[in-house]
């Protein structure tokens, strides 16, 4: 009945902007088949050497993949730490100045990543002798603290503090309660956070791209850097590859967190 | 007493981190630069007419992306607010995925479209609608076109939460004290739902507007919008002055449009409840 509420135009609309993004994405996605270097429709055979490609030591992806892990897992894993100690001080406690302090925590978020990358730079350059690994992480470490802290924030923010006092009456000490109650309670936000934290991370090309050495390129930076000397369809079979961990990643999220999560 | 000191605690380790690798090197840099070159570089900036089409190409592409992102997200917000049906969990998973996929492969996808040879081409080509081949790739409309593909699943995410909190009731109401469609959504439910927009477009603005990947990727060589030009003054020109210059007006430039939203929306945040 309510269906009808929402009027037909409003709905064919709606799907028309749903093809709108798929739309490059599907494109990619059966451009990797394609058995020629020029993409056409509909593709004139079918082919996996592009895959293989992926895998030949030339394109590097694979030495880019491990590296952008290795940074978005570390940064992610520091800023967990971070930002729900951050989360928990604003939440908590209520103090003059609370809302200043919170700002300061998502101050990152409003400064041009390429801004402070380049800030970063100039740094590193005055000290000297930082090893690349480090001057991308710190960056990443900095730029995607907000989502931790915004996240968790709008879980702490409905929080029921009683049943740390409810818990603390039954016996448990802080550290249990931190464990068993606060923690176990704030997961969703936390995890949320996590993860859009580790994919700003993961994508994350300007700071990159201004901060890598030669020996230490991430992923998208490998990727930007064949485009710019072949554009053959091994861009599209790696695409596909990212495009099918988001949507292994999106599957698991429906599942275990919910989507609602990320409507604010 | 005790409790102020435990906040302390847990304020500390976050508070020193940024202190020492954001908010010192951020002002430090900036001292410098004023300390070595002046205020030449910013001097140089507003009066060199190349550098002034940046920023005002910047304004342009992100103020149009922004408009059609709106466009294009409100109605689809306004249908997954609204709808009971499994449609909804549907295009929640649609918004999401390609939100959660690499800038990087995106622009790309949007290449092998519009590419000379590309897709879009071959297309109009083969149903015999155009001789030559459209150059939109490397263009204005192509960075547009890939930048409104990255901000529509904000611009929605924004809008839904707002929507959804709107009563259907309230329409009701309006409906049945005999008010057109046309006059319910203008009266009560744009109203209602301003503070999501005004949220959804200074988020989709500010993106737009320190954009790397989109307009490298989509614009081409001789296209330039201000995150591009600073790694271009350092990578190819090598004027570290320029762009601290250039870095420091576009993070101006984005604080000044924020201030300049709150100031101007704060007394209708409050009137609507939503200063609280």
């Amino acid at each position: 009945m309510r269906e009808k509420d929402v009027n037909l135009p409003c709905r064919i609309f709606a799907i028309l902007v749903m093809l709108f993004l798929l739309a490059p994405l599907v494109v990619i996605v059966i451009a990797s088949f394609t058995p020629t270097a020029l993409i056409t429709f509909p593709p004139q055979g079918f082919s996996l050497k592009w895959y293989a490609n992926i895998f030949g030591s030339s394109t590097h992806f694979m030495d880019g993949l491990v590296n952008s892990l290795k940074i978005g897992i570390l940064a992610t894993a520091a800023d967990i730490l971070l930002g729900v100690t951050a989360a928990l001080s604003v939440c908590r406690y209520s103090f003059k100045g609370k809302d200043a302090l919170l700002n300061y925590y998502t101050s990152p978020m409003y400064v041009p990543s390429v801004a402070f990358a380049f800030v970063l730079l100039q740094v590193y350059s005055q000290i000297g002798g930082v090893p690349g690994m480090l001057r991308i992480f710190i960056g990443h470490l900095i730029i995607i603290l907000p989502y931790i802290v915004r996240n968790t924030v709008s879980v702490l923010h409905v929080f029921n503090w009683t049943l740390e006092d409810a818990a603390t009456s039954m016996g448990a000490t802080p550290i249990q309660v931190f464990f068993k109650i606060t923690i176990p309670l704030a997961r969703p936000g936390i995890m949320a956070g996590a993860l859009l934290a580790f994919l700003y991370s993961f994508d994350e090309v300007a700071l990159s791209s201004l901060l890598s050495t030669p020996r230490f390129i991430t992923l998208p930076i490998r990727i930007m850097n064949y485009m710019e000397l072949t554009f053959d369809p091994t861009l599209a079979a790696i695409s596909t590859l990212l495009i099918l961990a988001s949507l292994v990643l999106i599957v698991l999220m429906e599942k275990f967190v919910g989507l609602d999560m990320f409507v604010k | 007493m005790e409790r102020k000191h435990r906040a302390l605690l847990l304020a500390l380790p976050t508070v020193l981190t940024l202190l020492f690798f954001f908010v010192a090197p951020m002002v430090y840099i900036l001292v410098h630069t004023l300390h070595e070159n002046g205020f030449s570089d910013f001097v140089d900036f507003f009066g060199d007419p190349f550098y002034r089409n940046i920023l005002w190409v910047t304004l342009r592409v992100s103020l149009v992306s922004t408009a059609i992102s709106l466009v294009l997200g409100y109605p689809t917000a306004f249908y997954m607010a609204r709808t009971k049906s499994r449609m909804k969990q549907v295009m929640m998973i649609v918004i999401l995925f390609p939100f959660l996929v690499s800038a990087v492969v995106r622009s790309y996808g949007w290449m092998v479209i519009l590419g000379t040879n590309g897709l879009l081409n071959q297309l109009l080509q083969s149903l015999g609608l155009i001789s030559t081949p459209l150059k939109i790739l490397n263009t204005e409309t192509a960075v547009i076109i890939g930048m409104i593909h990255l901000l529509v699943p904000y611009m929605v995410l924004s809008l839904v939460g707002v929507l959804q909190s709107i009563d259907p009731n309230v329409e009701y109401a309006a409906y049945s004290l005999g008010a057109s469609p046309l006059q319910t959504f203008s009266k009560v439910v744009f109203p209602l739902s301003l503070p999501g927009i005004i949220s959804g477009c200074v988020l989709v603005f500010t993106m737009s507007m320190t954009s790397y990947v989109t307009p490298k990727l989509l614009g081409g060589s001789k296209f330039r919008m201000m995150a591009t030009m600073v790694v271009q003054e350092i990578n190819v020109n090598f004027d570290w002055g320029a762009a601290s210059a250039i870095s420091y007006i576009l993070l101006a430039v984005i604080l000044l449009v924020q201030i300049a939203v709150v100031l101007c929306t704060s007394g209708y945040m409050k009137r609507m409840g939503g200063g609280k």
